[in-house]
């Protein structure tokens, strides 16, 4: 379970996230949507611990991110893939992929050369361990960026607007891994422009507007009428992506 | 055979002479190389106080003259600490520290190239500093850093001419020597330039002979 409490972060005297609370259990796809700007990518670097937090409590499980010491196991338990893959150059796919589980999780090197592989065989990109991200297309890279958080065994998979650098037939790509893992029962909390997408995978949407947490509903209800589309910010938001 | 003529052996006084560069050229180089990529490392800590004072010692290294700082340990140093300080020992000295200013320079933007973007995706995968720096950093920081480390380093061996300067029989001293002898200073002096300048190649051949052979390694893109 994340829980995020009350959280609050600034950036200088600009507030970015103004007293936000959110629960995703086990098993939970939580979207996040809203216009750029909102808040969403610091909600996920907070609580993947790349942002200090200036006030509030976030918990992945019975971890506390501000704890420094507690960080670490929190860190553990989740993966975080980025919008600009953020792989590194001098290094193959394979050894992007099995480098922390290596270092990290000490795992003997055949064993998470093995997994490593395992995964790019899943997301179709079995013969590509050897290649470096360079000789590889956006939605390849990213794909890599999934591996490579998949291969912590994560509990929870944060997603950070991984297709947005991407252009469509890439963004499909992705995005049909990400409906699979969300069917295996992955939980992961995915922010993202997306809507159409989030609506087929999400249990839950949330919108994010100015820092503040405006709706938090079962998808269903995020799109009725009565719901999410009641409040006019959302209502707002919808009719113009919709249009793009 | 005259007193003033240049003879064959006279070229073997310069080799011997130019043995003396060398010598000093690649002791100073390692020990420069050793001492600048520590305080680099110090400095990716960031390990307070320390890392401001090896910055300041280093610019002091960079904007002065390498004479002066040679004079400065050859007469200053005895001076101050009533120690006796051999030319060679203050030519050790102030090449190496000289050397390792520049080298911490080079290192420290070679770290500094490293895009936060890798650096965040290693931290959130729980990987420690020393395992960054290690995996993701030097590497990288390494590739970056080799052209820039070959030219100092040529640029280092000519700087090596000064030390006849405090008195050490290298070659330009023996240049100097044979001038006198021989009143012959443009066939000495072009002989003493065309040596430095086969020695300051041959560190270049060996420099991008050794860059080259990294990049066959690793079909690195985009570094």
């Amino acid at each position: 379970m994340i829980r995020v409490e009350n959280v609050r972060k600034s950036f200088g005297q600009t507030p970015v996230l103004d007293g936000v609370d959110l629960t995703i259990a086990p098993g939970e796809v939580v979207s996040i949507l809203g216009s750029s700007g909102s808040g969403k990518s610091t909600l996920i670097r907070c609580i993947n611990g790349l942002e200090r937090l200036s006030g509030g409590r976030i918990m992945v499980d019975e971890f506390d991110v501000s704890m420094p010491k507690e960080l670490a196991e929190a860190r553990k338990r989740s993966g975080t893939v980025f919008q600009l893959f953020n792989l590194y150059p001098h290094m193959t796919v394979l050894g992007n992929i099995t480098l922390a589980p290596i270092e990290v999780l000490k795992k003997p090197r055949g064993e998470a050369e093995a997994r490593a592989r395992a995964l790019l065989e899943s997301v179709g990109l079995g013969g590509r361990a050897d290649a470096y991200p360079a000789q590889l297309s956006g939605g390849q890279r990213q794909r890599v960026g999934i591996c490579r958080a998949l291969a912590m065994q994560p509990r929870y998979l944060l997603l950070d607007e991984v297709t947005s650098a991407l252009d469509p037939e890439m963004t499909a790509e992705v995005l049909t891994i990400l409906a699979k893992l969300a069917q295996d029962g992955t939980t992961m909390l995915f922010v993202t422009h997306e809507v159409e997408f989030a609506r087929q995978i999400s249990d839950r949407i949330v919108f994010l507007d100015k820092g503040r947490l405006l709706v938090d509903l079962p998808t269903k209800d995020f799109f009725d009428n009565s719901g999410g589309m009641a409040q006019p910010r959302v209502a707002q938001f919808l009719s113009k992506m919709r249009k793009d | 055979m005259r007193f003033t003529d240049f003879t064959a052996f006279d070229l073997v006084l310069l080799a011997q002479g130019l043995g003396v560069n060398l010598a000093l050229f690649l002791g100073t180089s390692l020990i420069g190389l050793v001492i600048g990529i520590a305080w680099a490392i110090v400095r990716y800590y960031r390990v307070p106080v320390l890392s401001a004072f090896i910055t300041f010692f280093s610019e002091l290294l960079k904007n002065s003259p390498v004479l002066v700082q040679l004079f400065l340990v050859f007469f200053g140093l005895p001076g101050l600490l009533h120690i006796r300080v051999t030319p060679v020992t203050a030519a050790a000295i102030t090449l190496s520290a000289n050397t390792a200013a520049f080298v911490y320079v080079i290192a420290v933007s070679g770290i500094e190239s490293i895009g936060r973007d890798q650096l965040e995706a290693a931290r959130v995968f729980g990987l420690s500093r020393w395992q960054v720096l290690r995996h993701i950093v030097a590497p990288q920081a390494a590739a970056f850093a080799l052209g820039p480390l070959i030219a100092l380093l040529v640029n280092q061996l000519q700087v090596t001419s000064l030390i006849s300067v405090i008195g050490v029989v290298d070659l330009t001293k023996i240049g100097n020597i044979l001038n006198m002898r021989t009143l012959k200073p443009f066939v000495v002096w072009t002989a003493v330039g065309l040596l430095y300048f086969a020695a300051a190649k041959l560190v270049a051949f060996a420099g991008s002979r050794f860059e080259k052979r990294l990049r066959a390694h690793s079909a690195w893109r985009g570094l």
